[in-house]
C-alpha cells in the first residue's frame, strides 16, 4: 500500500453523488427520526420537568425543569423495587427453560433422523402468529379455576391449584410468554444450525461421533452467537413484561397496576402523571440499551 | 457469516415486535406534546365562562360518547335543529382509552366540543382545565331544579354553583341489593335489610354451598359506592386546598366489615367484575346477591340467562336499623369541552340530551342509562314490571334509592390513581397480604402523594 496521492475523481465527488445514499437512506431515516428519536428525545425533555400549579384547588399549571427529581421519585416508589425483582426473577428461570426448549426443538428438526420438518417447523412457530393479547386472553381462560378443564382435570385427580393466586401467577405469565416465543426462538436457532457447513456433519460422522456427541460437541458451540443473542433479547422482552400482566388483571386478583416496570409507567401516565411515567419508561430505555450493548460486545468479540 | 446475517435480520423483526408493546406506552406518554408542554395555563375555562353567548350561523359540534344507541338520540336533535348540528363520534369506555385520548386532545387542542365524562372524572378533567364553564350558558341555571340534588351537587363541585357549572348530569347508578330471591325463599331468608343482617345470611349461604357474593379487586369504584353509603367522603376541599380523607372511621368501619366477610371465606374472592367466572358463578348459584347499580339490571339479564325470574331487588341493606342511605357507583355527565368555540350551543344540545323525555327514553332504552333528570324517573320504561325480575317493578327501588344517595360526596382530581391504590392494595388484601383498612391506610397516604406530584396543596 503506497500512500501518493490518490485519484482526484474519488476525492472530488460531484455533489449529487456524495448524496444519493441519504436520498437511498430517507424512507428509513425519516420515519425513524420521527417515530424513535423525537418520541425518545421528548420523553427525556418531559422526564426533566414537573408540574408546577398556581391558584387554588383548580389552578393553572406550568411545566418547570426539575433536574433529575421524576428520576428520584421513580427510585424510591415502593413499587420500583418490587416490580424490577419480579421481572428479573422471571427471567431468570423462563429465559432459561424457554431457550433449553427452542435449542432441543432446533436440535431435532436439525437431525437426520427427523420427519416431516416442515410441518413442525410450522407449528412450533405457529403461537408467535397469535397476537399477544389473545394468547394471554385464551391462556386466561384456560387457568380460571371456574372455567379452565385443566383445572377441573387436576381437581378430579385430586389436586387444587389456583393458577391465578398470589403464588402461581408469576409462573403461569412465564408459561404464557414461553408458549409464545419457544417457536420462535427456535427458528432462529434453526436457522443458524442450517447454516453450518454440511460438511462439518460428514467429518463429524466419520469420524464416529454420534447424534447426541455432534449436537453438544460441534453444532451448540457452532451457533453460540445466535444463543447469545436469543438470550439477551428474550432478556429485553422480559423487562418490557406488559401485555400478559395487563390482561390478567382483569381476571386475577394478584396483578397489580404495578407488577411490572412497564404496567407501572403505564398506571403512571394513565394518573396524569406523565413526567414520572416519561422518567420511568427512559429508565427502561437505558436497562434495554445497556443490555444490547453488552450483547453486541458479547458478539463482536467472538466473532472479532 | 451466513449466520449473523440471518439471525440479525430476524432479531429486527422481533425487536419491532417485542417494543411494540413497550413503544406504545413510550407513545402514551409522549403523545401529549404537541400543545407545547403544559400550556402555561394560557386558556382557561373559568374566567371566560362569565360569558356565554350564542354564536351566530350554522354550528357543527363534536361530541364523543360510547353509549350503545346515542346516535339515535343525536339523531332525533339533528332533524330538529338544522342550525345546531351534532357530529357524534362513538369511543371505547371512558377508563378504557377516552379519558387518556380526550385529554391529549385537550393538549392539542382539537379536542370535541361536547365529551362523556363520568362523575368520578370531572374534577380530573376540571384539573388539567379540560373543562368549560357553562353557568352562564342560557338555560343552564333554570335546569338545576330538573335534576336529582346530588348530581348536581356534583357537576357543581358541591358550591350550588358559586364555583361555576362544569357538566349536565345524564345518567346515575343508584346502588340496591339485587339477590336470588328462589335461594333466599329456599332458606327461609329475607331481603337483609342492615349489613349486620347481611352477614348473618352470608354465614346461612356458606352452609348451603353458596356465596352471598363476590369482592372483586378491578371495581374499586364499587367500593367507593359503599364508602358513599356510609357518609365516608374520601375527599374534601378545604379553602385553597384538598384534604384527603380516605382513611376515617367511617370507611374504616365499611374497611372492618368487609374483611371479616374476607377472613370467614363467605365471599368469593377469587371473581373480579363482570368476568366470565362471575357470570358463570351467577349462572350456576354459586354466587347469589349482587350490590350494585340501577344499570346492573341489564348485566345480571345479559349474562345470567338461566336465572330468569328469580332474582329480586331490595334497598341497599342499612348500617343503622331504620336508615335510609344509598351509594352510587357510576353514572356520568355531558360536559362541555374547554377548548369548544360554541359553548352556548354545546350547553344547549347537553341540556336537551339529559333533560328532553325523548332523549331520556332512548339513552335508557338502547344504553341502558338511569337518567339523572327526575322527569326522567317518570319513563313509562322505568314504571314496569320487569320479567326477569319476577315481574317485579325493579326501578322503584331505583328511583327511592336515587333519592337517598348523600349529596355531599366529593371526588378527587386524581382519582385514577386512588383507584388505582385500592384495587393494589385490595389484590393484596384477598390475597392475604394486609386488610382492607391498612388498604385504606395507604391509599390515604398515596393520594396524598399523588396530589402533591400534581402540585396541589394538600392536607392528609
Amino acid at each position: 500500500m503506497t500512500t501518493t496521492t490518490a485519484p482526484p475523481r474519488a476525492r472530488r465527488r460531484p455533489a449529487r453523488q456524495a448524496l444519493a445514499p441519504y436520498a437511498f437512506l430517507l424512507p428509513f431515516l425519516v420515519p425513524f427520526v420521527l417515530f424513535t428519536l423525537v418520541p425518545v428525545g421528548y420523553a427525556f425533555w418531559q422526564s426533566l420537568h414537573k408540574t408546577e400549579r398556581t391558584g387554588g384547588t383548580f389552578g393553572h399549571t406550568h411545566s418547570v425543569f426539575a433536574g433529575f427529581e421524576q428520576y428520584a421519585d421513580v427510585v424510591h416508589e415502593p413499587f420500583f423495587g418490587d416490580s424490577v425483582v419480579r421481572v428479573g426473577v422471571f427471567a431468570l428461570v423462563q429465559i432459561p427453560v424457554m431457550l433449553l426448549l427452542a435449542l432441543v426443538l432446533a436440535l431435532l428438526l436439525d437431525s437426520t433422523v427427523a420427519r416431516l420438518k416442515r410441518f413442525f417447523r410450522l407449528v412450533y412457530f405457529v403461537p408467535y402468529g397469535i397476537p399477544g393479547v389473545v394468547a394471554a386472553v385464551m391462556w386466561a381462560f384456560l387457568y380460571d379455576p371456574r372455567l379452565s378443564p385443566i383445572v377441573d382435570l387436576l381437581k378430579s385427580a385430586g389436586t387444587q391449584v389456583d393458577l391465578l393466586g398470589s403464588h402461581l401467577i408469576l409462573f403461569s405469565i412465564g408459561n404464557v410468554v414461553t408458549w409464545t416465543y419457544t417457536g420462535y426462538n427456535m427458528l432462529i436457532l434453526y436457522s443458524a444450525l442450517q447454516a453450518l457447513p454440511a460438511d462439518i456433519g460428514e467429518a463429524a460422522r466419520v469420524d464416529g461421533a454420534g447424534g447426541w456427541t455432534t449436537a453438544t460437541r460441534i453444532k451448540i458451540p457452532l451457533i453460540r452467537p445466535a444463543l447469545v443473542l436469543t438470550g439477551v433479547f428474550s432478556l429485553i422482552g422480559t423487562f418490557q413484561l406488559f401485555t400478559e400482566p395487563q390482561v390478567f388483571r382483569t381476571i386475577s386478583t394478584s396483578v397489580t397496576s404495578t407488577y411490572t416496570p412497564n404496567l407501572a409507567a403505564y398506571s403512571l401516565a394513565s394518573g396524569d402523571n406523565y413526567s414520572e411515567a416519561a422518567a420511568l419508561s427512559v429508565l427502561l430505555a437505558a436497562v434495554t440499551f445497556l443490555l444490547s450493548f453488552a450483547f453486541l460486545r458479547l458478539t463482536s468479540r467472538r466473532q472479532g | 457469516m451466513a449466520i449473523g446475517e440471518r439471525t440479525s435480520s430476524l432479531i429486527r423483526t422481533s425487536l419491532v415486535r417485542r417494543c411494540m408493546v413497550g413503544a406504545a406506552v413510550v407513545a402514551l406518554t409522549t403523545a401529549t406534546g404537541c400543545g407545547g408542554g403544559g400550556g402555561g395555563g394560557g386558556k382557561d375555562g373559568g374566567a371566560d365562562g362569565s360569558s356565554c353567548k350564542p354564536s351566530s350561523g350554522k354550528v357543527t359540534l363534536q361530541y364523543w360518547s360510547w353509549v350503545p344507541g346515542m346516535q339515535k338520540a343525536v339523531d332525533l336533535w339533528n332533524s330538529g335543529h338544522p342550525d345546531v348540528q351534532v357530529e357524534l363520534k362513538t369511543t371505547p369506555a371512558g377508563n378504557a382509552g377516552t379519558y387518556q385520548n380526550m385529554s391529549n386532545a385537550l393538549k392539542a387542542g382539537n379536542a370535541p366540543d361536547l365529551g362523556q365524562v363520568e362523575y368520578d372524572s370531572l374534577a380530573s378533567f376540571r384539573l388539567k382545565d379540560g373543562l368549560r364553564d357553562i353557568a352562564k350558558c342560557p338555560g343552564v341555571d333554570a335546569a338545576q331544579r330538573k335534576f336529582v340534588d346530588w348530581t348536581w351537587s356534583q357537576v357543581g363541585f358541591g358550591a350550588d354553583g358559586r364555583d361555576g357549572i362544569w357538566a349536565v348530569p345524564q345518567d346515575t347508578g343508584p346502588m340496591a341489593l339485587f339477590y336470588r330471591k328462589d335461594v333466599f325463599d329456599k332458606l327461609g331468608l329475607k331481603a337483609p335489610t342492615t349489613w349486620d343482617e347481611y352477614a348473618a345470611d352470608a354465614v346461612r349461604l356458606k352452609k348451603a354451598g353458596k356465596y352471598i357474593t363476590h369482592f372483586s379487586q378491578t371495581d374499586p369504584n364499587w367500593f367507593t359506592g359503599l364508602l358513599w353509603q356510609r357518609k365516608a367522603t374520601m375527599f374534601q376541599r378545604d379553602g385553597d386546598s384538598w384534604k384527603v380523607t380516605v382513611d376515617r372511621p367511617e370507611s374504616r368501619q365499611v374497611a372492618d366489615y368487609w374483611q371479616k366477610l374476607i377472613d370467614r371465606k363467605l365471599v368469593a374472592t377469587d371473581l373480579q367484575g363482570f368476568s366470565p367466572a362471575l357470570y358463570k358463578s351467577w349462572n350456576d348459584g354459586e354466587v347469589v346477591t349482587w350490590i350494585s347499580a340501577a344499570w346492573g339490571y341489564s348485566t345480571i339479564r345479559d349474562n345470567a340467562k338461566s336465572t330468569a325470574g328469580k332474582w329480586a331487588v331490595a334497598p341497599m341493606p342499612q348500617w343503622h336499623p331504620g336508615d335510609q342511605q344509598a351509594g352510587n357507583w357510576g353514572g356520568s355527565t355531558t360536559a362541555v369541552l374547554s377548548g369548544s368555540k360554541h359553548p352556548a350551543e354545546a350547553a344547549r344540545f347537553a341540556l336537551w340530551l339529559d333533560t328532553d323525555p325523548k332523549a331520556l327514553e332512548i339513552l335508557n332504552r338502547e344504553g341502558g342509562l338511569y337518567p339523572a333528570a327526575k322527569a326522567g324517573l317518570d319513563l313509562p320504561a322505568l314504571k314496569q314490571p320487569v320479567d326477569f325480575y319476577g315481574k317485579q317493578r325493579i326501578f322503584d327501588v331505583f328511583a327511592k334509592a336515587s333519592a337517598d344517595v348523600d349529596n355531599g360526596f366529593t371526588w378527587g382530581p386524581t382519582m385514577t390513581d386512588t383507584y388505582r391504590f385500592i384495587s393494589d392494595g385490595t389484590a393484596g388484601a384477598v390475597g392475604g397480604k394486609g386488610t382492607l383498612a391498612d388498604v385504606l391506610k395507604q391509599t390515604q397516604s398515596q393520594s396524598v402523594d399523588s396530589l402533591r406530584k400534581q402540585s396541589l396543596d394538600v392536607t392528609g
